[in-house]
């Protein structure tokens, strides 16, 4: 299929733990600066997209519009975090297509790096969570995760080293880049060094905390032309849910080591773009924890379930290796804006704006975003 | 609390582990939910089980994520699955039991404790099962 938008503007915040600047301020900064970035007025705007979870309670709609002097024609929410992001040209596809709007807005931003429970107060919203799970103390993202990690040992043989393998890759990655939250090497050693947080998940495992926005422009592809940058075509999109709720998705269900979202969301998008997953040049993938970003690797089609930890040996997923993943450091290393700033970071090295962390000839770039049980795929081109 | 959450606790008290089984299509679902998630019928029983599961993975966690809902560290966050609840992946914290000592399949004993001693059950732990059943 003939690409119909492209995004034409991306802004964020500096990557930062804590920011004196309020969530409204950071999600504003960032969505003024995505405009500016397009060359485009705030009124040239009517349409805003943001996820379905955080941003209602936080940085709603109506505030954006009113703060931007916009008058939108469509607007429209989707998943939570991490699919949402990812996600939303679907929509504004969808909106450009059908001519209910010209040039779409979506932002995202948190304050999860100052916020006392930061991530953690985040599940309070799932009454089975809280009722069947915090009174045994497990009440946090790294328990979840460790419990997978563990669970994925055991069936696959999975060892401490292939998940040092990501964190030291990601944070290589994150010292070419040079803007990112972390900004000093990481080796063996240092990863083994790094503390347990929840077993077998070590700190240097588990993404970082911040505060800070992310935001980007879409437009037809048409007008995309008359834009300030080199517009970044959208391929294809592709979504993904489950019958599980978020209450059961880290418990229950047949097997906890395979996301089917993922798996039929990255088809989809690869479906819609016409191209496969041996086009794609480098992939920026959910990384909240290592053994998601492995995983992922897996479910997103890239190998077979079991074969993530050699597929990243053999391969490499620095910037300079043959599947370069999170070319700016990732959650793990960049900053946790639940994946915005994945979005951000593909339309630059599509642009060739990523400097030191440029990957060579990067013409087909893969986002994947997460928030379990959801997953969002979008492909990017040049 | 959810009204579909209470039998879990009404059976606690009452000394027994039961999880919510469908009448209609017999099968066991967890959490608990309004309707069977299986065939979405409203009929819905608890069915108490015998109480011995089988570890299906495990975390030791090490650092407190809250101030104010957290277990003295390190603790071990276990999650079973038991034979005569297919469906069911219970989360709850292993006792008695050295970190080092347990592997993915291990049975475990449930133990149900009150608030306070001498008070009703509204928490069910385990350890590792002292009685090895066949």
């Amino acid at each position: 299929m003939e690409p119909t938008i492209a995004i034409v503007g991306v802004g964020e915040t500096a990557p930062l733990r804590k920011s004196t600047k309020d969530v409204r301020e950071l999600t504003l900064e960032a969505s003024l600066s995505a405009i500016q970035d397009a060359g485009l007025q705030c009124s040239d705007i009517d349409g805003i997209i943001t996820d379905a979870g955080i941003m209602p309670s936080t940085v709603p709609q109506d505030w954006m519009a009113a703060q931007l002097g916009i008058s939108p024609n469509f607007t429209a929410c989707l998943s939570y975090g991490g699919a949402g992001i990812v996600a939303a040209p679907m929509l504004a596809q969808y909106a450009i297509e059908s001519g209910r709007a010209t040039a779409v807005l979506f932002y995202f931003g948190v304050d999860w790096g100052s916020r006392a429970d930061g991530p953690y107060a985040f599940h309070d919203m799932y009454p089975a969570k809280k009722t069947f799970e915090k009174p045994y103390g497990f009440n946090a993202q790294p328990c979840y995760f460790g419990l997978w990690t563990r669970r994925y040992m055991h069936e696959y043989g999975l060892t401490e080293d292939d998940l040092a393998e990501i964190a030291i890759s990601q944070r290589a990655n994150a010292l070419l880049n040079g803007r990112g939250q972390m900004t000093t090497a990481l080796d063996r050693e240092g990863y083994y060094k790094s503390r347990l947080i929840s077993d077998p998940l070590r700190a240097a495992d588990c993404c970082l905390l911040s505060d800070g926005a992310g935001a980007y422009v879409m437009t037809s592809r048409k007008r995309a032309q008359d834009c300030r940058k080199t517009p970044v075509l959208v391929r294809g999109v592709g979504f993904g849910g489950v019958a599980v709720t978020g209450d059961d998705v880290f418990t229950q269900g047949k097997s906890l080591l395979i996301s089917p979202a993922a798996a039929k969301a990255s088809e989809f998008a690869q479906r819609a773009a016409g191209i496969t997953l041996e086009d794609v040049d480098f992939a920026e993938i959910y990384d909240c924890f290592t053994i998601s970003c492995l995983m992922q690797i897996e479910d997103l089609g890239f190998c077979a379930k079991g074969e993530a930890a050699a597929f990243i040996r053999e391969r490499g997923i620095t910037v300079g290796g043959r599947l370069p993943v999170n070319t700016h450091g990732g959650l793990l290393s960049y900053s946790y804006r639940l994946g915005i700033e994945h979005m951000v970071e593909a339309v630059r090295q599509l642009r060739g704006e990523s400097g030191n962390a440029q990957v060579a000839n990067a013409r087909v770039g893969l986002v994947g975003g997460f928030s379990p049980p959801d997953y969002g795929v979008t492909i990017l081109s040049r | 609390m959810q009204s579909e959450f209470k039998g879990f606790f009404n059976n606690l008290a009452l000394g027994k582990l039961a999880f919510p089984n469908c009448k209609s299509c017999g099968a066991f679902h967890w959490y608990p939910m309004k309707y069977c998630p299986h065939c979405q019928s409203a009929n819905i029983h608890w069915q108490p089980v015998g109480g011995i599961g089988r570890v299906y993975s495990w975390t030791v966690v090490r650092h407190s994520f809250n101030a104010v809902h957290t277990l003295p560290l390190p603790y071990v966050v276990a999650l079973l699955e038991f034979e005569d609840a297919p469906n069911v992946r219970l989360i709850t914290n292993l006792v008695d039991t050295a970190p080092e000592s347990l592997t993915i399949g291990m049975k475990v004993e449930p133990i149900l404790t009150g608030l306070n001693e001498g008070e009703p059950p509204v928490k069910v732990i385990f350890r590792k099962a002292r009685v090895e059943i066949i």
